[in-house]
């Protein structure tokens, strides 16, 4: 892969002249077949549809009904708030969400640091960069699941990794997933080693893409590695990084799969997300409408986490093109 | 410029009309297909028959049926394929198709529930003993005692027809019944010239000793992780000390007492005095399992199994372990209580053929399956005259030890029992690992399961 930044722009495709007639037929041609595709894409959007519009709408009713599940079916009734008074009223749930914020703002933080960082070396890697990169994926394309039950041997009181590692260090046996603070740095750490290299990915992306004219400039005007940086890389950088923190906001706030197989939400419910917790309450206490509630809270929470981010961020890169 | 292809070759592309119709045909089909998904709930409330009188017949000489059973043994033969192939020697009409559900308990039961409030599901399946007043109260099993006589549910354990029993009817018949031991190391106990603790103060002395010689690390693995095993353990030191969970008729908690404080506090202090190990609040069944079969600990808590594993290949005490009925409290009247657990057979509300199902059920329930069960796969059987004859209590150390010990249930008379239970265990687990003490955690665990009988939890 070639980082030529000042890479030549695309030629200019040169356009026939066709004789109006000509013109007319294409264009009516051109809406039939354009017709045509939305035919042939139809099977596909309905399932699109049918897997995704139909329960998020279907998690919507539930959330706002007296739900009765039942062996003969769903039984909805009534339009409530009740189930979201159960949510608000709840203590776990208020500790769920605390958890699953600071869990989110954590992650999220520390993967786009340390992920820029990996980038900037990943750029200026030339022969080893694509063996860099496949090392660095296989944390990201290991399936959670796999990779927490990992973790879980690293965890491991008895005989894992990181008890030899702090009793060889003089740190004692401190038993990980066993107190609050520890289990969620713990998950904190593994969420951190998996996604990273995601951002990464995404960033180096960024940086490729960046003008190599803007560097030249700098370099003439004599400007340091630093001011470079900070100068010109990161506001350039700026649309990319707020892409890669969107993707893990949204991915880090429906955090499951970790809770699930290292701690099942405990010790307590210290490491209970909001996911763990809808799904304890949908599936195991049968209490579809609390359930409902809390994946439709959830999914609230994080769209208006979302707009408000890009609001800053909008704010923020529009003042930095007035300045 | 790619869309102009089609038209440069008219004679071997289709006409725009066939390539309509094609897609049109696809359309209909997904839309068939999808709506074939979402419909069957809707529809199945014409054929469900729970509120009906029905005397279906309590037995069928033909038919086919599924049965859900998750894995009963994780090695060797397997004891489902074991029993129907039996079965189908008995009844070689009567065809069982054996549908393998998921080894976790919660994942078990919300495939089930799906599946059965979506109209469909197996025509039998193995459900754990603390689920009859949840599908009971969502309509997710039938009422067995609606077809089979008082005299069958006669030839069980005692208690164990109660555990099954919601709202004076019978919904699941008792397969295969567990319940926690102590398993203790005959060596160490031996050499100290220890007899096996009956109370659970002696069981914390004879550890101390123990392990202040070196002879082991711990004194008392058992189960404190954050799941339903927490529960499980918590009930026996709550009986014991004599509290309970939940009042008579289960409406409101009666954990917030001065017993379950004793119970509590004295859990905290088998963590924080290093007789068991500081990482409790962790602890599954594997965990404890393998603490023990590495020799690291003189006494460990675990259902039936735990005699079978602990001399496996790959064990450390192989030959030095012994099985006891539980601890009690000083003062309080020996054993100690022993919770239940195991695994009932219920009957799918949609099932079209109750008859063969039943019949199945009363098999897997009788003597042959049961001996079976009990002699080649070491379970503990729920039919009461396989359970005390003479060769299935000298087939196996564990099954002798039976007959001493006494039973406890969970509070599991109640639909809401989830979160009764989340509510113990949770609780539990944060004193064990230090973030509670045992006076909050009880005064947490009432609120949470007094909020829970009123449906208001979540």
């Amino acid at each position: 892969m070639s980082t030529d930044r000042a890479a030549t722009p695309p030629s200019l495709t040169s356009r026939r002249t066709l004789p109006p007639e000509t013109v007319r037929k294409k264009d009516v041609n051109r809406r039939r077949m354009a017709r045509l595709g939305w035919y042939f894409s139809t099977p596909a959007l309905l399932v699109v549809a049918a897997v995704t519009i139909f329960p998020v709408v279907f998690s919507l009713v539930m959330s706002f009904s007296n739900v009765q599940v039942l062996g003969s079916g769903f039984q909805l009734s009534g339009l409530t708030l009740g189930n979201f008074h159960t949510v608000f009223g709840s203590v776990k749930w208020r500790y769920a969400l605390g958890f699953t914020v600071l869990y989110t703002v954590v992650t999220v933080t520390v993967e786009v640091v340390l992920g820029t960082m990996i980038a900037l070396v990943l750029e200026h890697l030339r022969a080893l960069r694509g063996w860099m990169m496949a090392l660095l994926l296989i944390p990201w394309s290991l399936i959670t699941v796999i990779s927490a039950q990992l973790w879980n041997y690293i965890y491991d009181p008895t005989y894992g990794a990181a008890d030899a590692i702090f009793s060889a260090v003089g740190l004692g046996h401190p038993v990980i997933l066993g107190s609050n603070a520890s289990a969620v740095i713990a998950m904190m750490v593994a969420d951190i080693w998996k996604t990273t290299p995601f951002v990464a990915i995404i960033v180096l992306a960024g940086l490729v893409m960046l003008p190599g004219d803007v560097y030249e400039a700098a370099e003439v005007d004599g400007s340091n590695g630093w001011q470079t940086f900070w100068r010109i890389t990161l506001p350039l950088l700026r649309p990319t990084i707020a892409l890669a923190v969107l993707f893990r906001i949204l991915q880090a706030f429906g955090l499951f799969d970790l809770p699930f197989v290292l701690t099942q939400g405990g010790p307590g419910y210290a490491t209970t997300s909001l996911a763990v917790l809808g799904y304890q309450a949908m599936f195991t206490n049968l209490s579809f409408g609390p359930g409902a509630a809390v994946a439709v809270t959830t999914a609230a929470l994080v769209v208006i986490g979302c707009i408000l981010f890009l609001r800053v961020f909008r704010a923020q890169v529009n003042e930095g093109e007035e300045s | 410029m790619r869309n102009v292809h089609v038209h440069r070759h008219p004679g071997r592309s289709l006409r725009p009309a066939s390539l309509r119709a094609a897609a049109l045909a696809a359309v209909a089909m997904t839309a068939v297909v999808l709506g074939g998904c979402s419909s069957s709930p809707g529809s199945s409330n014409a054929t469900s028959s729970s509120a009906a009188t029905v005397a279906a017949p309590g037995t069928a000489n033909s038919g086919n049926i599924t049965w859900w059973a998750s894995p009963i043994t994780s090695s060797g033969a397997d004891p489902r394929t074991v029993l129907v192939t039996a079965f189908e020697k008995a009844y070689p009409d009567i065809k069982v198709k054996l549908i393998s559900a998921p080894t976790d308990t919660d994942t078990n039961r919300a495939t089930l529930t799906t599946q059965i409030s979506g109209g469909a599901g197996p025509d039998v399946y193995m459900g754990d003993v603390i689920w009859p007043a949840q599908f009971a109260a969502h309509q997710l099993a039938d009422p067995l005692s609606k077809y089979l006589p008082a005299s069958y549910f006669g030839t069980f354990a005692p208690g164990l027809v109660a555990g099954a029993t919601y709202k004076g009817q019978v919904y699941g018949a008792p397969f295969f019944e567990d319940q926690g031991f102590l398993y203790y190391r005959k060596d160490l106990l031996a050499k100290n010239n220890m007899k096996v603790p009956t109370t659970w103060e002696e069981l914390m002395t004879d550890s101390r000793t123990i392990q202040s010689k070196g002879e082991a690390q711990y004194g008392y693995v058992f189960q404190g992780a954050s799941y339903e095993g927490a529960t499980c353990n918590f009930m026996e030191f709550l009986t014991d000390a004599g509290g309970a969970v939940l009042n008579k008729d289960s409406t409101s908690s009666a954990v917030n007492s001065a017993a379950a404080l004793k119970a509590l506090k004295f859990e905290q202090e088998l963590v924080t005095s290093g007789v068991s190990p500081k990482a409790e609040s962790t602890y599954q069944e594997l965990q404890s399992m393998n603490e023990f079969s590495a020799g690291k600990s003189v006494f460990l808590r675990n259902w039936d199994y735990g005699y079978s594993t602990s001399q496996a290949a790959g064990s450390a005490v192989v030959g030095k372990v012994g099985v006891a009925p539980m601890p009690t409290f000083g003062g309080e009247s020996t054993p100690g209580y022993s919770n239940i657990g195991g695994w009932n057979l219920y009957v799918n509300p949609h099932s079209q053929n109750v008859a063969a199902d039943l019949t199945f059920i009363k098999w897997m329930t009788g003597n042959d399956a049961q001996k079976i069960l009990a002699t080649q796969f070491s379970e503990i059987p729920t039919n009461q005259a396989v359970r005390t004859s003479a060769d299935v209590i000298k087939s196996n150390a564990v099954l002798a030890v039976v007959p001493q010990t006494k039973l406890v249930p969970r509070p599991a008379q109640t639909p809401f029992y989830p979160q009764v239970s989340t509510a113990i265990y949770t609780n539990v687990s944060a004193v064990l690992a230090g973030s509670k003490t045992p006076a909050t955690a009880l005064k947490d665990a009432d609120s949470a399961i007094n909020s829970a009988l009123s449906g208001g939890g979540l």
